[in-house]
């Protein structure tokens, strides 16, 4: 059985003054409801240029199963410098918030269906982003001939 | 100006090379250089063996269009169980088109938010389970007398 483990430390020593922030924790991440590891793996580093709401990761309908009742998780950086450049994300048609130069974002993902892809789409200026998807029972598209 | 630090790292065995993501980020103000000044502090909330929904960030104590940071965590030990964590108006996180995804036990996620949409979630209602969450502000809005 694969094994991934995610794990996040926050600290800040003058977000709360008189006390310290020291946050940690960490994760297995497993098929959904079940204590059996991940199986696949999805990276990429891609240049997003302005302009366009780009999808990242697969559709649903690319799942077997059901694809609501599948844990997929979502590793996404923006390797921009430019403190003013952004990368909206966003499901469905509804962008959630701004990952802005140097950030990066962890999240689980569940599609309930094809309109619930993962959206991205820079701002400012092209970007680069850099990726990775943890998932199983991804299916690969059928060839065109 | 405060400093707050966030790093995550990921490994994997899910290929045949081990895989491994390291990534910091400093939380800054949108656009900006300077780092986030305020928070929401942590907070735990418990959910029992009803399904509840519970709105857990209200976007109108935070400023709009801005780089908030949201980090959850479900602590409680069960991969079996979950929460729904959606973004959405109202507290109904299990059904909704924005549904990110399930929070298993152990799991956590941090991303970007707008401070547009509050953020819900939806205990499964199998178990007790508990939340801990908090939000890394880029502007809260004073409550109204």
């Amino acid at each position: 059985m694969a094994t991934t483990t995610a794990t996040v430390s926050i600290s800040s020593n003058d977000l709360m003054p008189g006390s310290s922030l020291s946050i940690n924790g960490s994760s297995t991440l497993m098929k959904a409801g079940l204590t059996t590891g991940l199986t696949q793996l999805r990276t990429g580093y891609e240049s997003i240029a302005t302009g366009t709401e780009f999808r990242l990761g697969p559709l649903a309908t690319e799942m077997s199963g059901d694809a609501h009742n599948i844990a997929s998780w979502v590793y996404i950086c923006n390797k921009a410098t430019d403190d003013t450049y952004y990368i909206d994300w966003g499901i469905n048609e509804t962008m959630i918030g701004r990952l802005y130069a140097g950030d990066w974002m962890f999240i689980p993902w569940n599609a309930s269906d094809d309109a619930a892809e993962i959206e991205i789409e820079a701002q400012v200026g092209a970007q680069t982003i850099e990726y990775a998807f943890f998932a199983s029972d991804l299916v690969l598209a059928t060839a065109a001939s | 100006m405060a400093t707050t630090n966030a790093t995550i790292s990921i490994s994997s065995d899910i290929s045949s090379y081990p895989m491994r993501i390291n990534s910091s980020m400093t939380m800054k103000k949108a656009g900006s250089c300077h780092g986030l000044e305020e928070t929401t502090g942590m907070r735990t909330k418990k959910f029992g063996t009803v399904t509840t929904a519970a709105v857990i960030v209200e976007h109108d104590e935070l400023t709009d269009d801005k780089a908030h940071k949201v980090y959850i965590r479900n602590t409680s030990s069960s991969k079996e169980n979950f929460f729904y964590v959606a973004y959405n108006a109202s507290a109904a996180a299990a059904a909704t088109a924005e549904t990110i995804g399930k929070l298993y036990g152990g799991d956590w996620m941090l991303f970007p938010y707008d401070g547009n949409v509050n953020i819900v979630v939806a205990s499964d209602g199998v178990i007790e389970q508990t939340l801990e969450y908090m939000v890394f502000a880029d502007g809260i809005v004073a409550a109204a007398g």
